[in-house]
């Protein structure tokens, strides 16, 4: 049985990442991943593929595939989960979330993913750049000059305010500050 | 009607005409806007995808900022309706969730009671003002102009935080038949514009804009139509782009619905408002024009 087990892990690990060692595994990381709030879809995951089939990015680029991320996490691929570029093609449209036959939320585990992602450095630029932005102003897009001096001349008004320091004493308590540093 | 109102990060840093159309529209369908003192960025996606804690707590934040008012929440973005909704279903469910956010929200001085409800704008016309107001305040129709609805992810998906509060897409395609357009089907009505992805993979971005864009050249439409902010800025700035990295021309014009209704309701756009659309809307308004 162990020996079934093993050949049928080797096959998947050829297929999805050209052969890596079986001792390289991590098998606590799919837990990991399940032990966050919005990660416990893996648990459920049977490899349907229903979620590729129905994501936008799939159709269009082949490196972006949900079910072979889903697949990599429950055997324990966890730096080249991690550390990749794959959870960061998620656009967040929810398309798999409503079609996983098993309530699996892929497209939440991929929230969990990135949640890992960013404790370990792994950051798109855009993603931080708005991080960043909402530490300064309280927004992840802020108006440009003309665009505030236009408002006052379309009869719109000044932009409401945010309370800042508010936002700022939030997110200092959740150590956003010290996670997008850590980005940077 | 009278709703504390959302107005969020993008609408008034790129989009002043969606804005300006909701609140010419707003007091003719006897809604009131009131602002929202203070209120933060609903945390979107970006926020979402560092930090769970900070997304519930600034999201929860906004909430609170409308309990304290009595009023729900109007919203005018897709982006900002899921986030609020969600974090308003979760904490609403989630007692121990809850706590944790209320101690965070200790230090700012709120507390989450879970006492208001969060509308998308085209969601409240359906449901507060309803079809049949509506239809009384439209003067000028449109003579069958054909529309491609862009319903955008988040007004319907995922299900669990729209059950039984929002009938579909079909109440927004509804709303737009009400001023006198045709909604058309086409290919991928339901998917993404592909706009999440804009600063963080342009290429996939622009890769998923053009699948939908294919869709709605096939099925013959004079104009898109859509309720979020995002969707509008890819479909329409992002036509220009495929035209220039990919070479394919489309030249369809991208309206808000708020726009829409309110041409439809006699209230004509200004200059600078028809001047903030990339891909001109001039084809629109000499249809109007000339019917």
């Amino acid at each position: 049985m162990k020996n079934i087990i093993l050949l049928v892990c080797n096959t998947n690990l050829k297929i999805v990442n050209g052969g890596s060692k079986l001792s390289s595994l991590d098998a606590y990381f799919m837990h990991e991943v399940a032990n966050t709030p919005r990660g416990r879809g893996v648990l459920v995951c049977i490899q349907c593929g229903r979620c590729t089939s129905s994501c936008p990015v799939a159709r269009v680029i082949d490196e972006h595939n949900p079910r072979k991320l889903m697949e990599m996490i429950i055997l324990g691929l966890r730096p080249e989960v991690i550390l990749g570029a794959l959870p960061w093609y998620c656009l967040s449209c929810f398309t798999c979330l409503d079609r996983c036959p098993q309530g699996g939320d892929v497209g939440e585990a991929m929230f969990a993913i990135r949640n890992l992602a960013v404790r370990e450095g792994n950051v798109p630029k855009g993603i931080l750049v708005q991080a960043q932005s909402l530490f300064e102003s309280g927004r992840v897009v802020t108006p440009s000059r003309t665009a505030l001096i236009n408002r006052e001349k379309y009869g719109l008004g000044k932009e409401p305010a945010v309370d800042v320091e508010a936002v700022q004493k939030i997110l200092r308590k959740t150590s956003f500050d010290k996670l997008i540093s850590r980005g940077s | 009607m009278k709703y504390a109102f959302f107005l969020g990060c993008l609408i008034p840093a790129r989009e002043p005409n969606y804005e300006n159309s909701v609140r010419k529209i707003a007091p003719e369908l006897g809604i009131e806007l009131v602002e929202m003192e203070g209120a933060n960025c609903c945390a979107p996606f970006s926020v979402q995808s560092v930090d769970y804690a900070s997304w519930l707590a600034l999201a929860a934040r906004n909430l609170c900022i409308a309990e304290e008012m009595g009023l729900d929440i109007l919203t005018l973005c897709n982006d900002c309706y899921e986030s609020l909704l969600m974090t308003n279903m979760i904490l609403k469910e989630d007692k121990q969730t809850r706590k944790k956010v209320n101690e965070i929200l200790a230090d700012v001085g709120l507390k989450f009671k879970g006492k208001t409800n969060v509308k998308i704008f085209s969601d409240a016309l359906y449901e507060d003002v309803g079809l049949e107001k509506l239809k009384n305040a439209i003067k000028e129709p449109f003579n069958g102009l054909r529309v491609a609805v862009q319903p955008g992810c988040h007004l319907t998906k995922p299900k669990r935080i729209h059950f039984g509060q929002w009938m579909g897409i079909t109440a927004l395609e509804e709303l737009v038949e009400a001023t006198g357009a045709r909604s058309i089907a086409y290919e991928r009505k339901e998917a993404c514009c592909g706009g999440p992805l804009r600063g963080v993979n342009d290429e996939v971005a622009m890769h998923v804009a053009k699948q939908k864009l294919d869709g709605m050249k096939v099925a013959g439409v004079d104009c898109i139509v859509t309720v979020c902010p995002f969707c509008y800025l890819e479909l329409d700035m992002g036509q220009l782009e495929i035209k220039r990295h990919l070479k394919e021309e489309y030249n369809l014009p991208v309206l808000h619905f708020a726009e829409l209704l309110r041409m439809a309701m006699g209230i004509k756009l200004e200059d600078w408002e028809i001047r903030a659309h990339k891909i001109p809307i001039t084809k629109i308004l000499n249809m109007k024009e000339a019917k």
